[in-house]
């Protein structure tokens, strides 16, 4: 396992040296939808893939234990176990990559895994989400409560009036004060690329995240009108690859919001392969957050095992 | 492959590959070669025509199994689609615009009922062409046959025109030929290429079927390019366009000299063209690009990729970075693989770094891409450049030398220039002596963006309104060539002949002729050798005045002085360039006397048929002095987002033999054309006739024009002939003359290839030189222009 990313000084030449040309990156995302997806067992191990990298996640106002219970379950067991075992995969130890849920339910999800026997990571969203539009103390407050209760990872979302008005250095302190807030838990920092306005905008905040030492950059909230698009993850992952051979240090990616099918999951971990390599492929590097598009997968994979269509009822639901 | 389908879930969950490619099924595309037994015919007359006792070639797909065979047609068959051609002409031209349009169309529906068969049989020659590219040339020439008559008045189409291409041609390339052609009115012989046969046969057929009358458009096939040279012969073929590499190209330009029919050729594959990358560019996107479109196995363009110095690191790392794990690409046969091999090591002896995908296999027709850094513009694999997915990489300091290092080069065809930076990008493009740009992005063809390659690559424009031209000839003129046969001419020996000594008879000092001065860099001079050749009067006889007997260095000393000039005449503002043709209009009415004897003294005309040429030359420098600001570019309406520009740029130095006829009015029109467009000009008089030309450079050398925009030598034509041809600055050449002299340029001009416009004098006829017809000076001014076309595209 690599080192987590230190971080770097707040470098302003680097981001005001910053191109993105729209037009190409929405022509290469376009090339990456037009991509063939793997076909067969192909398909079948990369839909597994994707599984071990969700972060199933439930963020809604009438969470309560008994439902968070429930998709800590799914979580640690998300495929059936005959389907695995037809494909060998029983014993392989496919869980998804970490249940998200608010900080007021970590301390469920947390002892629900604990119950199961799982080491499996609980997410935790933090600073005012989604809006982020809470004190700053606050927000680190947040942060602090919910590592205590237990959260090895923590989702953050950047203050947009900060990016927006180009105020990259007081950006870069708060997103500083989070990574300590957060200790030893892994610091994923929500762009909410739908409010940025401009590629380049988005481009130039990645980077400032990645500077202040986020172990993940993530694209949306997933209440936002605009969540995870390709061709802004193209710019994401761009400026991934750009901080990797500055510094050496890999940064994940997590795109969240609307990503519902299986169909789509595989184009996701095609733009991932084709942008920054097999190396990102991985739970590590790559999640992709997600409530029901884990549904979706196990039905492929029914459907890849049995040669049927499976109704809804017939797979366990989280 | 055979072991990887025994690939377990699990092996690929840890590895992550791709799976095995999906081979698409060919079952259509194969029923229909199977309907005609994998032996397909000529196309004549409507229908597939299969001549006994003829031999065949036959075609392989990429993994070297047998698609099908094609016939070589042999004389008689060329004659037999000749005459079907001349029948369907005539039935196609009398249709009206709309119902040719209307053809056009039906083909699109057509298209749609055999869309899978026709991309299928594209896929199995390697002649890779979507449905939908043919859907979008049928609809945008379908518009044009609907409009010709409203929108291009007083232009007829040519007849019979012959489209001929290489092996290595894109079916593209032969439709954006063959299209405009008919959409025009003319009919089609097509000979296609090894791997453009079977597609271009199965759409002649579905025209066919869509209503196009037989023989409007036919499909010979042969055994190599020397068949495009027999169809050229025939003599109701009016015009040959060529599509495809610059060696066939020549081949067939030499081979159809001297038969009275103009060829024009396109040769786009193998030009070399720059790839340039600013700091201001978006690079991932700009390396993004690279990777796309420089290791293709088929590569039409070789890409040189010229690097800002700023960001060399920073692209050479994201190319690293991105070719792990691309695949080897494979090469045409294990000799390509040994010239790669000595072209890469002789680029590591000069100290070229690599960047490999992965090491090179230890031997077999593959290689993997490969840039290789630390290009120069001397480096051997630059100059003649290997088969083989390799990349040049050079790298430049500022915006002005990046221009410099991208037309360092004698193919002119195409560049992608990056930068999100707009003047500079505008800025380059302009200065870029290319046909086509593509501003942060690469390989965009369209048939509304006209594609005309600059120096070696190519004499005319494909695409756009500015592409029909070469289908079309004013109404009012006659074709300007006669149909002959190739006489046996000496090309080395061409207009070495010595001019006659003429020494007068009588000796009368009062009437001793006058010598005159020819004009060069501005200067009237003698000729550099000194000598002079005598003008006789119209009867013969008598010796009017001594000309000088200008020569090579003549021609090579008023070439330096044009080429100085000639690039800020170009960028002075097309009003400027009005002004002074006024000037000059102004200033030959001031010595309306002086030429007025000179022409009378030289042809013999009455005095009042001299009036008239000299006041129809004042007047014909007026129109083009009008014409300067209003020849404009346009915005091609692409069907993607963005801004698409299309500009006409002046030739550079033009090299013009001027008829016997109208001496003055022939020169100041021609004169006028090619400087009021921004060229400059190095003008032969005629020979017979060459007073009226000397007597204007008086005139010129009182004109506020550039000193060497203008030059004038005199002497033998032949002579004066054969040094325009072997000056590799002169782009063009409009010549009026001998047929002999035409059979000679077209056999030498063509590398580096220059646009020739070829009149034969006749005895009487020719130009009519007093018709001030609009069409007749639009194509005089299309013939001083070559266009480019800028892309920009947006979100």
């Amino acid at each position: 396992m690599s080192a987590r990313n230190p971080g770097t000084k707040l470098d302003l030449e680097w981001i005001s040296k910053v191109r993105v040309n729209t037009h190409a990156i929405l022509k290469r995302a376009q090339h990456i939808q037009g991509q063939k997806i793997p076909k067969k067992q192909w398909q079948a191990a990369w839909l597994l893939k994707a599984v071990t990298c969700i972060d199933l996640t439930t963020l809604a106002g009438d969470d309560t234990p008994s439902n968070v219970h429930r998709l800590c379950l799914k979580a640690i067991q998300p495929i059936r176990s005959d389907l695995l075992k037809e494909m060998d995969m029983h014993n392989k130890g496919v869980t998804t990559g970490a249940v998200c849920v608010y900080p007021s339910r970590v301390a469920d999800a947390v002892k629900s895994l604990k119950a199961a026997n799982s080491s499996l990571p609980v997410a935790s969203v933090a600073t005012g989400f989604p809006a982020g539009q809470t004190p700053l103390e606050t927000r680190l407050q947040e942060v602090r409560l919910a590592v205590a209760d237990g959260a090895s990872e923590i989702d953050i979302v950047i203050n947009r009036t900060l990016a927006i008005t180009g105020r990259w250095e007081a950006m870069y302190d708060e997103i500083r004060q989070f990574r300590e807030a957060c200790g030893d838990a892994h610091m994923k920092t929500i762009l909410a690329i739908g409010e940025l306005g401009t590629f380049t905008n988005v481009y130039k905040a990645s980077l400032v995240a990645m500077m202040a030492g986020s172990d993940f950059i993530k694209t949306s909230t997933g209440k936002e009108s605009v969540n995870a698009t390709y061709p802004v993850a193209i710019v994401m992952v761009r400026a991934i690859r750009d901080y990797f051979l500055c510094t050496g240090h890999k940064v994940g990616f997590k795109p969240a919001g609307g990503i519902r099918t299986a169909q789509e999951s595989l184009v996701w971990l095609i733009l991932i392969k084709e942008e920054l390599g097999n190396d990102w492929l991985c739970p590590l590097l790559f999640r992709l957050g997600a409530s029901s598009l884990l549904a979706d997968i196990e039905r492929q994979i029914y459907h890849h095992v049995t040669g049927q269509y499976a109704d809804y009822h017939e797979l366990p639901m989280a | 492959m055979a072991g990887s389908t025994n690939k377990t879930v699990h092996d690929i969950f840890q590895s992550m590959e791709y799976g095995p490619a999906a081979t698409s099924s060919t079952a259509t595309a194969q029923a229909w070669l199977e309907h005609h037994s994998r032996s397909l015919g000529l196309f004549i007359d409507g229908k597939f025509v299969r001549p006994a006792d003829r031999q065949s070639r036959s075609l392989a797909d990429s993994k070297g199994g047998h698609v099908c065979s094609t016939v070589c047609a042999v004389e008689d068959d060329v004659s037999q689609c000749a005459s079907s051609a001349v029948n369907g002409h005539k039935a196609w031209v009398n249709l009206s615009c709309h119902q040719r349009a209307k053809v056009l169309l039906r083909l699109v529906s057509v298209l749609g009922q055999h869309g899978p068969c026709v991309s299928e049989l594209c896929e199995l020659c390697d002649a890779a062409c979507s449905p939908s590219t043919l859907v979008r040339l049928l609809q945008y020439y379908s518009s044009w046959a609907q409009l010709r008559d409203t929108l291009i008045t007083n232009w007829t189409p040519l007849g019979v025109v012959a489209v001929v291409v290489s092996d290595d041609c894109s079916l593209y390339s032969l439709m954006i030929k063959v299209l405009p052609a008919l959409a025009m009115g003319n009919a089609v012989i097509v000979v296609p290429g090894l791997s453009t046969a079977p597609p271009a046969l199965l759409l002649a057929q579905l025209f066919v079927a869509a209503g196009l009358p037989p023989g409007a458009l036919n499909v010979l096939t042969g055994s190599d390019l020397s068949l495009g040279a027999k169809v050229a012969q025939n003599s109701s073929i009016s015009y040959v366009t060529y599509s495809g590499n610059k060696q066939d190209g020549v081949m067939l330009c030499k081979a159809t000299a001297g038969m009275g029919v103009s060829v024009s050729v396109s040769p786009y594959i193998g030009a070399r063209c720059p790839f340039i990358i600013f700091e201001s560019a978006d690079i991932d996107s700009a390396v993004d690009a690279v990777i796309e479109t420089a290791f293709k196995k088929k590569r039409e363009v070789l890409w040189v990729l010229c690097v800002q110095e700023s960001v060399q690191d920073s692209v050479v790392a994201r190319l690293r970075l991105r070719m792990v794990g691309m695949k080897c690409v494979g090469l045409h046969s294990d000799g390509d693989r040994v010239l790669v091999d000595a072209a890469v090591q002789d680029a590591q002896q000069q100290g070229a770094t690599l960047v490999q995908s992965c090491a090179a296999p230890p031997s077999g027709a593959q290689y993997p891409p490969t840039v290789l850094c630390g290009a120069a513009p001397s480096s051997p694999f630059v100059v003649s450049p290997s088969p083989g997915p390799l990349l040049p990489l050079m790298t430049f300091r500022s915006n002005t030398e990046a221009v410099t290092l991208g037309n360092h080069s004698p193919h002119g065809q195409a560049a992608s220039i990056w930068t999100e930076d707009l003047t500079l990008a505008l800025e380059t493009a302009k200065s870029l002596s290319v046909g086509s740009v593509w501003v942060n992005s690469h390989s965009v063809s369209d048939p509304c963006l006209p594609v005309s390659g600059h120096k070696d690559s190519g004499t005319c424009t494909d695409g756009g309104q500015e592409g029909l031209y070469q289908f079309l000839r004013p109404s009012s003129s006659s074709p300007p060539l006669p149909r002959s046969s190739p006489v046996s001419l000496n090309y080395s020996k061409f207009g070495t002949a010595a001019s006659p000594a003429i020494i007068p008879d009588d000796s009368d000092s009062a009437s001793a002729p006058k010598p005159y001065l020819q004009f060069v860099g501005g200067k009237a001079c003698k000729s550099v050798s000194g000598c002079s050749v005598a003008v006789q009067s119209p009867g013969g006889g008598s010796v009017l005045a001594y000309c000088p007997d200008g020569d090579r260095k003549d021609v090579r000393n008023a070439v330096e002085a044009a080429v100085k000039v000639q690039p800020g005449w170009m960028k002075k503002s097309p009003s400027a360039r009005a002004q002074s043709l006024y000037s000059l209009a102004k200033g030959l009415e001031a010595k309306r006397r002086d030429l007025c004897g000179s022409i009378s003294v030289q042809t013999g005309l009455s005095s009042d048929e001299v009036d008239e040429e000299v006041e129809l030359s004042i007047a014909r420098l007026n129109d083009w002095a009008a014409y300067c600001d209003k020849v404009q570019g346009g915005t091609p309406p692409l069907p993607q987002s963005g801004c698409a520009l299309s500009l006409p740029e002046a030739l550079g130095v033009v090299g013009v033999v001027l008829p016997d006829k109208n001496p003055l009015l022939a020169m100041v029109t021609l004169l006028g054309a090619a400087i009021g467009n921004g060229n400059a000009v190095i003008m032969v008089p005629s020979q017979k006739y060459p007073l009226p030309a000397l007597a204007f450079i008086q005139v010129l050398q009182a004109s506020d024009l550039p000193a060497g925009l203008v030059n004038v030598i005199t002497g033998s034509r032949d002579q004066l002939t054969v040094a325009l041809a072997n000056h590799s600055v002169i782009k063009a050449i409009w010549y009026w003359g001998s047929a002999e002299g035409c059979q000679y340029l077209q056999h030498t001009c063509t590398s580096p290839l220059k646009v020739l416009r070829l009149s034969c004098q006749k005895k009487d006829g020719g130009k009519e030189w007093n018709q001030s017809h609009p069409s007749l000076l639009e194509e005089m001014w299309r013939n001083a222009v070559q266009w480019k076309s800028v892309w920009i595209p947006t979100a």
